[in-house]
């Protein structure tokens, strides 16, 4: 198996010489492909900072990360277009669909922005529509479905253009516990069935269940990892609990 | 504190509404300058004549400035409650912090006020160095010499416009107030959340409601193709509903219709953002069809009175040399020695003039020679509308001869060559040629077929060319004829002409004669080059300055609303194009997005203009050529050229503001 991501020695700072916030700092890690992988940490970890220097939204300090051999912190603003299109697929919290286009169209639209023969692109859409079970709510407005639903037309959208990586941030963090099963269950799909390399942030134990391996970030430093191996998904989800109370409540510092 | 609140925000959103604020400084620029004519007088060398109608422009000026300041009103209310509303949830976090309604009301008064100050010093500094550039074309118009250069500065225009900017102000406050005090807080908070749900529309319906809309249009292009705009009427008011009604129902159906159209080419539809641009305008047009319907009419009125305008003036400036060939001429309808008449009431002509000339003119008794006599040959060319009834009615009125000899005399005091005819030739001739094309080529035409009239029993042949030369100032006659002297032996003098020239200063001394004239009661027609110009130039400047007044204000007020709209709606797509780019759309490709819906925004109301405006100025020629036909390409041009500049600018400035609005982070 490939290496599709390799972040090594990145940084962040915010602020300026006064007063200077090291959001990331030194982190190194790497994803191969077809690894569903997560983050985990506490608000403010920065965990979101994270994925925004991975997904190119955002700017490193220092350090590289290199997706499929290319190291985005190098490239300008066109081809970082160029590259998110080809490249990535994303998922949001709030979803990020546009209100004003049909579940259909919002899937396709990656698609049409990268130019592709609009019959292909129609058949792939359906395709990817009857693997989520989101058939039926294309011709929908966003508006009109659920947050489940919604959020199924962005794995939709995200795994379209068949992406080296699918970026997703706090992907459940909207919706209630049966919609956020069923979810996972869509992405785990996507992942197994379709070979979607993942890289989700939560601070959902839950929701960090569903994954192969987690990395922990407390205070923009890699606190931890741990691999689900060949552990059912009940084990992993108490050792996800252990370390998250480890993570949260430093109890030496209480006592 | 409150103050300091308010322009801290006005220095910040000055960037964003800075198409706001130059409309209204040029509103109120040309509002003054409009308002100062009576004040331009002062440097200008006129005759009591045109000084008669300058006060006439200067009070109708007054009448349309209150139809004016109810459209920028309108415009500074509308775009007031709009900048509101953009601000909901600043106001929103204002009210968590504790304070009370009142205060961001007064807030609010603060910015109007701050903003109303600024755009009115502006906009009065502007317009006080534009009203010079205009007395230099008043007096152009006036064919004045300016008489010393004098700042001009009118102080009754520069309180006018402050009254009634201040009561619009005031209006704009009132209106803002009444606003805010309606929101809840929970609104506020939450606005930037609130989307506008699409409604919806069955595509089956959209497209009844396209095709009823573009069968209304039609319905009153062809009403109003028949009828002609010549009489205001019932059926020119019906056809006005009809064609407003249908552009009404064109914007609100035109979205959905293209929509579906668009939607069935699949390969174009999912092209680049297409589909995106298309689910945009779809998804607004519920909200802005009805202010895209105004911004056309009164585009639709611009490009009508602009094009139309200027024509009329056209057709008015070429003549009236042609209708005053001398400085004074004076008539009366029988046989009479004017210079006698004169001297006996004690007004003497050498006072004035060097020489002068009198003429008789000479006309049948009898209907052997009457207008209809000449224009019947030719009737079948006179045309129709309504028209032929009008000549037709003055086919008994007899045809006047002058004598060649005093044809020529006249000649020779305007300086212009004479005429010499042989024993049996007579000549045609019309002081009208310039304003009525339509007399013109029948004439011509008459002339033409070689005819011969029988005058006193005697037949002449017509001479083969139609003079145009001026007899005297503002003839009654559509036409007459030169006939050679011992033609009108037979007939009767019909009336006495006094021509002449005034010595010096012509325009003093052509007064001075009226008001002479006037004193001593003289039973004679007095018609002065004074009043003559004065009269066509006062014509020309009404209808130049009434539509370029009106023109202006329409253009710029609604390319200023679309500005805005446009504006604001960068505003709230921005987070639409921020999805757009995290999912792999580059600049360009969304600034590309960007210029075509603004274009889109900004053409469709012109072009639909632009369609009425064909139709309307077709039949607005119809209607001048009873007076003067239109060089209507040239005038078409020129209102484009201005229209582009003007309209191109407010679409380019909203094209950059929009883009900076979306596009930086």
């Amino acid at each position: 198996m490939g290496e599709i991501l390799k972040v090594s020695n990145v940084e962040k700072y915010y602020g300026n010489k006064g007063s200077l916030t090291k959001a990331l700092d030194r982190v190194s890690f790497s994803v191969s492909e077809g690894e569903f992988t997560g983050i985990m940490g506490s608000s403010g970890s920065g965990k979101t900072t994270l994925l925004n220097c991975i997904s190119t939204i955002d700017s490193v300090t220092a350090g590289n990360v290199i997706i499929r051999g290319a190291d985005i912190t190098r490239m300008n603003s066109r081809s970082l277009a160029k590259f998110r299109r080809e490249e990535l697929g994303f998922m949001f919290q709030d979803y990020n669909l546009l209100d004003t286009l049909t579940g259909f169209e919002n899937i396709i639209l990656p698609l049409t922005i990268a130019g592709e023969n609009h019959r292909s692109a129609v058949d792939k859409v359906n395709e990817v529509a009857k693997r989520l079970e989101i058939s039926e709510i294309l011709e929908k407005y966003p508006y009109e479905m659920s947050g489940g639903q919604r959020q199924r037309i962005a794995a939709a959208r995200a795994i379209i253009t068949g992406p080296a990586l699918i970026l997703a941030d706090e992907p459940t963090g909207a919706l209630d516990s049966k919609s956020a099963r069923m979810l996972m269950e869509c992405l785990e799909s996507l992942n197994t069935g379709m070979r979607a390399t993942i890289l989700m942030v939560t601070h959902d134990a839950f929701t960090a269940s569903y994954c192969h391996r987690i990395l922990f970030i407390k205070d923009g430093k890699i606190f931890n990892e741990l691999v689900r191996g060949a552990d059912t998904r009940k084990e992993f989800f108490g050792k996800i609990i252990e370390v998250v109370t480890l993570l949260g409540g430093d109890a030496a510092n209480v006592l | 504190m409150y103050f300091k609140l308010s322009l801290r925000n006005v220095r910040k959103s000055f960037s964003d509404y800075a198409l706001y604020f130059l409309t209204l400084t040029f509103g109120v620029c040309v509002f003054y300058v409009f308002n100062s004519i009576e004040a331009q007088k002062a440097m200008m060398h006129i005759s009591s004549s045109a000084q008669q109608i300058m006060k006439t422009i200067t009070w109708l000026m007054d009448g349309v400035s209150v139809f004016v300041s109810f459209i920028l009103g309108f415009l500074i209310v509308y775009a007031n409650n709009f900048l509101i509303r953009r601000r909901k949830r600043e106001f929103g976090i204002y009210m968590t912090l504790g304070m009370e309604k009142g205060k961001i009301s007064r807030i609010l008064i603060s910015e109007t006020f701050i903003i109303g100050v600024f755009s009115l010093a502006a906009g009065l500094f502007a317009g006080v160095f534009l009203s010079q550039w205009l007395s230099v074309v008043t007096a152009k118009l006036f064919e004045a010499s300016m008489a010393e250069y004098r700042f001009i500065f009118s102080l009754s225009a520069l309180l006018k416009t402050i009254l009634y900017f201040g009561i619009i102000f005031v209006i704009a406050i009132v209106t803002s107030t009444v606003v805010i005090s309606k929101y809840k807080l929970i609104d506020l908070i939450n606005s930037i959340k609130q989307n506008e749900t699409p409604k919806i529309k069955n595509p089956a319906v959209t497209t009844v409601l396209f095709i009823l809309s573009v069968l209304l249009i039609g319905t009153a292009y062809r009403l109003v193709l028949k009828n002609g705009i010549a009489s205001f009427d019932r059926m020119l008011a019906f056809e006005c509903v009809l064609g407003a009604a249908g552009t009404f129902l064109f914007f609100a159906s035109l979205s959905g219709f293209f929509l579906g159209l668009f939607k069935a080419n699949r390969s174009r539809y999912f092209s680049g953002l297409n589909m995106f641009i298309m689910r945009q305008i779809n998804s607004r047009i519920n909200t802005a069809h009805i202010s895209m319907s105004f911004i056309c009419l009164m585009l639709f009125v611009t490009i009508g009175i602009f094009s139309t305008g200027l024509g009329i003036t056209k057709v008015l400036n070429k003549g009236f040399r042609d209708a005053a060939p001398f400085d004074v001429s004076l008539s009366v309808e029988k046989d009479a020695d004017l210079s006698a008449i004169l001297s006996e009431h004690g007004v003497k002509l050498s006072d004035y003039s060097d020489s002068f000339i009198q003429y008789k003119e000479y006309s049948f008794k009898d209907d052997s020679l009457t207008l209809g006599t000449v224009l019947s040959k030719v009737e079948d060319q006179i045309p129709p509308e309504g028209r032929d009834t009008v000549i037709k009615r003055m086919y008994p009125m007899p045809v006047k001869l002058i004598r060649l000899s005093d044809y020529n005399r006249l000649m020779e005091l305007s300086g212009k060559p004479g005429l010499s005819l042989s024993g049996s030739q007579a000549a045609l001739l019309t002081q009208y040629a310039w304003s009525e094309a339509d007399l013109q080529s029948l004439l011509e035409n008459y002339i033409s077929q070689g005819s011969h009239l029988n005058i006193g029993g005697a037949d002449y042949s017509v001479y083969p060319r139609l003079l145009t030369e001026g007899i005297v100032n503002n003839g009654y006659d559509i036409f007459v004829l030169v006939v050679p002297d011992e033609a009108v032996q037979k007939s009767a003098v019909s009336g006495s002409v006094l021509c002449f020239n005034m010595r010096a200063d012509s325009v003093a001394a052509q007064d001075r004669f009226e008001d002479a004239l006037m004193a001593k009661g003289i039973p004679a027609r007095c018609v002065s080059k004074n009043s003559v110009l004065a009269q066509a130039a006062g014509s020309k400047a009404i209808i130049s300055f009434v539509c370029i007044y009106v023109g202006i204000i329409f253009l710029i007020t609604s390319a200023a609303v679309l500005a805005l709209q446009q504006l604001s709606e960068a505003a709230d797509n921005k987070h639409r194009y921020a999805i757009l780019k995290k999912i792999g759309a580059d600049n360009g490709l969304l600034s590309r997005t960007i210029l075509k819906q603004i274009a889109i925004y900004f053409m469709i109301p012109l072009a639909l203009a632009c369609v009425h405006s064909i139709v309307g100025i077709k039949v607005a020629n119809d209607a001048i050529r009873q007076i003067g036909s239109l060089n209507a390409a040239l005038n078409i041009v020129i209102t484009a050229a201005a229209i582009l500049l003007i309209y191109g600018t407010y679409f380019v400035a909203t094209y950059l503001g929009s883009k900076k609005i979306i596009l930086r982070n």
